[in-house]
C-alpha cells in the first residue's frame, strides 16, 4: 500500500492532476464536438455489418463509400463535404429500428439500405416519420414499396417480378414437373417462395412446401423428408449461408435434384460452403455487371480499391449516387423535395438508365437466370 | 425414411451429448451451470479450422486426411483444455464461496467476452472449413450414412467410454464423485478440492473441443456464435438426463438430437425446436430431476 503511494508521489499531488486531467480530457471532447458539426451532409448506411451476413454488408458500403469519394473529390454536393454514418442492424428488425432512430436524431439527409427486406420494412416507417428519403440497394420483398410511402425507393427488383422469372425458367426451360419448396421464414424468403409457388400456378406439382430455421446448421432431418417425395428440383427462398449448406448436406443424403434459388444465394460464400455440391445450381439475379457496358468503370476502380466486387456492390454505389444527384438537382437537403425529385429523376448510373415509378420501384428490372458452374457463376444461355 | 432420421439423430446427439457432459460434471461438483461452456465448444471449432487451413496448406490434409483431423484434435482439445483451466481460475474460483448468483453472471460475462474475443480476432464472417473431406458414404437398406457421420458417432462413444472408465476405475475418477456427493467432507478426508475442480474442467472442455471439431468439419461452417444455439441445447440435454448425472447428459443428448431429428420429418420442421424444449418442459414436470438424476433433499 504504502509502496504505491511512493510511486504516484503525494496522493494530494495525484488527485490535483487527476482532476486537472478530466477537465481537460473534458474540454477537449467539448470542442471536438463543435468542430464535429461542422459543415457536411451526413448520408446513413445500414445493413448486416456484424455476423454471418456481415460480408454482404462490407461489400455494400464499399460501394457507398466508393461513391461519396468520387463526390468529395468534386466538391461535394451543395457546396459541403458528404460523410457516411455507418450503422449496423445485424440483420435483426428490432436493431434496424434502433439504428434508424439513432440516424435520424443524428441528422442524416438520406438513407441507403437496409439490405434485408426485414430490417427496410420496419426501418422505413421511422424515415417516413421524419421525411427521410431511404434507398434500399438490395431488400426485394413487394410490401416495402406496397405501404404507399413517398421517400421509400429500391434500384434492385421485386420478388414478385424474380418468383415469376423462376417459374418461368422451371415451366418452360427445365419442362419440370414435381418439385419442392423451402424457405427460411424470413420476410425476404419466404416471400419468395411464396410468390415463387404462385407463379407456378397449377402446371407444377408442389410435394413439399415448408421452412427451415436461419442459422441452423443442421438440415438432414427436413431434407430427409424431402428425399422420400423424389421432386425434380428444390427451390429454396434464403440466404447463402443456409443454402449452401442444404445443398451440402442434400449431395451428403444422395438427394442429386438440382436445386433453384435467388438473389440472396449469389455470393462466392455458398460456393466456399457447398463445394462441389454447389454444380448446378440454378439462381435469378440481374444480369451480369460484367456484361453491362455503362459498369465498367465502377468495376475497375472497385476492384482496384477493394477487390472483388459483391453482388451488391454496385447496386449501393447507383443508390448512392441517386440519392446525391437529387439533392444536388433539388437544391436542398429537405427530405419532401428530395423524395420528389427522386420520383422525377431519370439517372445514368453504372447499372444503366434507372427510373422510379410511383411507388418507388425501378421502372425496368431485368431479372435473368444464373448457374453455378466450375465453381463460378455465370448467366445461363 | 425412419432409419435415415434415426441416423441423422444420433450424430446430432452425440454432438449435444458431449457438450451437456461439461455442464453436467461442472453442475455435480459445483453447483454451477457454466454459461460459457458453449463458448469452449466454438474456441475448439475455430482452433480446428486454423489447424487444419494450416495442414492443407503445406499439402498435408490431402495425402493424409484422417491423421490431420486427429492432429487437429488433439491440438483443439489441448488449447481449449487450457481455456476451460484458465476460465475457473480467473472467473469462478475467486467467486467459490460468494452468493450462487455471482459465478453464475461471472459465467455469463465469461461467455460474452470469449464471443467477442473471437469475434475481433478471427473476424465476424462465417468461417468455411477447408474442403478435404469428401461427401461419400454408403447405403443401409434405403439410408444413407456418411463416413463423417459414423467417424463422430464412433468418436463420441469412445470419448464417453474413456471418461466412463476415468470417473469410475482411477482414484482421480473417485475424488470427482467424493467432491460431487459433499465437498466439505470430501476436502477432510484429504481431497484437494481445487485439484479436483481444475480437472473436471479440463475434461468437460475437452470433450467440448472434441465436438466442435467434428461439428466444423460435419457442417464446414462456423461463426463465433455457434457457441450459444449449441450451448443451449446441451443445457436442455443436460437437464433432460438429469443435471449433475453423466449417463444422464449422454442419453439426454441422444433424446434431443432424436426428437429434434424426427419432429423435423414427420411434423414440422419449423417447430422442432419448440417440440424439443416442450418435451424437456413435460419431463421436468413428471420428473423435476431429470431422466436419470436422483432426487436429493436440496442441501441446507
Amino acid at each position: 500500500m504504502k509502496r504505491s503511494i511512493y510511486i504516484m508521489g503525494s496522493p494530494k499531488i495525484f488527485y490535483f492532476f487527476g482532476g486537472a486531467l478530466i477537465v481537460i480530457l473534458s474540454v477537449f471532447t467539448f470542442l471536438f464536438g463543435c468542430t464535429k458539426k461542422e459543415d457536411v451532409i451526413k448520408i446513413g448506411i445500414a445493413g448486416p455489418m456484424s455476423g454471418d451476413q456481415a460480408k454482404m454488408g462490407l461489400d455494400f458500403k464499399n460501394g457507398v463509400e466508393l461513391a461519396l469519394s468520387e463526390w468529395n473529390e468534386k466538391g461535394g454536393v451543395l457546396g459541403k463535404k458528404i460523410k457516411m454514418m455507418v450503422s449496423d442492424d445485424q440483420h435483426d428488425p428490432k436493431q434496424a429500428v434502433s439504428v434508424a432512430n439513432k440516424m435520424v436524431n443524428a441528422g442524416v439527409v438520406g438513407v441507403i439500405g437496409h439490405f434485408n427486406s426485414s430490417c427496410s420494412i420496419p426501418a422505413s416507417d421511422v424515415y417516413y416519420r421524419a421525411r427521410i428519403p431511404m434507398i434500399t440497394p438490395a431488400s426485394t420483398n413487394p410490401q416495402l414499396t406496397e405501404k404507399g410511402y413517398n421517400n421509400v425507393f429500391r434500384v434492385c427488383g421485386r420478388d414478385d417480378q424474380q418468383g415469376k422469372v423462376a417459374a418461368e425458367f422451371v415451366i418452360n426451360t427445365l419442362k419440370i414437373k414435381k418439385i419442392a419448396i423451402l424457405h427460411d421464414k424470413t420476410t425476404y424468403g419466404q416471400g419468395l417462395a411464396a410468390e415463387f409457388k404462385q407463379s407456378l400456378g397449377d402446371k407444377v406439382e408442389v410435394l413439399y412446401y415448408g421452412g427451415i430455421i436461419q442459422g441452423d446448421k443442421d438440415f438432414k432431418a427436413v431434407l430427409t423428408a424431402v428425399k422420400r417425395k423424389e421432386p425434380q428440383l428444390i427451390y429454396f427462398g434464403g440466404i447463402y449461408p443456409e443454402a449452401g449448406l442444404l445443398v451440402k448436406q442434400a449431395r451428403e443424403l444422395a438427394l442429386k435434384s438440382p436445386f433453384m434459388s435467388g438473389d440472396g444465394v449469389i455470393d462466392p460464400k455458398f460456393i466456399e460452403i457447398a463445394g462441389p455440391s454447389a454444380e448446378g445450381t440454378y439462381l435469378t439475379f440481374s444480369p451480369d455487371p460484367m456484361n453491362i457496358p455503362t459498369a465498367k468503370r465502377f468495376l475497375e476502380n472497385y476492384n482496384r480499391l477493394y477487390g472483388p466486387h459483391g453482388p451488391y456492390s454496385i447496386y449501393a454505389y447507383d443508390a448512392t449516387n441517386i440519392l446525391l444527384t437529387a439533392i444536388k438537382e433539388a437544391g436542398t437537403t429537405d427530405g419532401n423535395k428530395v423524395s420528389e425529385k427522386l420520383h422525377t429523376l431519370e439517372f445514368k448510373g453504372a447499372l444503366g438508365t434507372i427510373k422510379f415509378d410511383k411507388k418507388g420501384d425501378v421502372t425496368v428490372s431485368p431479372y435473368v437466370v444464373w448457374i453455378t458452374k466450375d465453381g463460378k457463376f455465370v448467366e445461363y444461355k | 425414411m425412419l432409419l435415415q432420421q434415426i441416423i441423422n439423430g444420433l450424430t446430432l446427439g452425440a454432438v449435444y451429448a458431449l457438450i451437456a457432459l461439461g455442464y453436467t460434471m461442472v453442475y455435480g461438483i459445483l453447483e454451477l451451470i457454466n454459461f460459457a461452456h458453449g463458448e469452449i465448444y466454438m474456441i475448439g471449432a475455430y482452433i480446428s479450422i486454423i489447424v487444419i487451413g494450416y495442414l492443407t496448406a503445406i499439402g498435408f490434409t490431402i495425402d493424409n486426411p484422417f491423421i490431420s483431423i486427429l492432429i487437429a484434435m488433439v491440438v483443439s482439445m489441448f488449447f481449449v483444455s487450457s481455456y476451460g483451466f484458465t476460465m475457473e481460475k480467473v472467473a469462478y474460483k475467486p467467486l467459490r464461496n460468494a452468493p450462487r448468483l455471482s459465478p453464475l453472471i461471472s459465467a455469463i460475462g465469461v461467455s460474452i467476452f470469449l464471443q467477442n474475443f473471437v469475434m475481433l480476432t478471427q473476424g465476424a464472417t462465417d468461417k468455411v472449413f477447408p474442403g478435404v473431406f469428401s461427401i461419400e458414404g454408403f447405403n443401409i437398406f434405403n439410408a444413407r450414412v456418411t463416413y463423417l457421420q459414423v467417424f463422430i458417432i464412433a468418436v463420441s462413444v469412445l470419448l464417453m467410454f474413456c471418461l466412463h472408465l476415468f470417473v469410475t476405475r482411477t482414484r482421480i475418477g473417485k475424488a470427482m464423485r467424493a467432491t460431487a456427493l459433499d465437498k466439505r467432507m470430501a476436502s477432510l478426508v484429504g481431497i484437494n478440492i481445487d485439484t479436483v475442480i481444475s480437472i473436471t474442467f479440463i475434461i468437460g472442455s475437452a470433450l467440448a473441443a472434441a465436438a466442435g471439431v467434428m461439428v466444423a468439419m460435419y457442417y464446414g461452417l462456423v461463426n463465433y456464435f455457434i457457441g450459444y444455439v449449441a450451448g443451449i441445447k446441451a443445457f436442455t440435454a443436460a437437464v433432460l438426463g438429469g443435471i449433475g448425472s453423466i449417463p444422464g447428459a449422454m442419453l439426454g443428448g441422444v433424446i434431443l438430437g432424436l426428437v429434434e431429428s424426427l419432429c423435423a420429418s414427420y411434423i414440422s420442421s419449423e417447430y422442432k425446436d419448440a417440440f424439443a424444449f416442450g418435451l424437456l418442459i413435460i419431463i421436468l414436470l413428471l420428473r423435476p430431476a431429470g431422466l436419470l438424476g436422483r432426487q436429493v433433499v436440496e442441501k441446507a
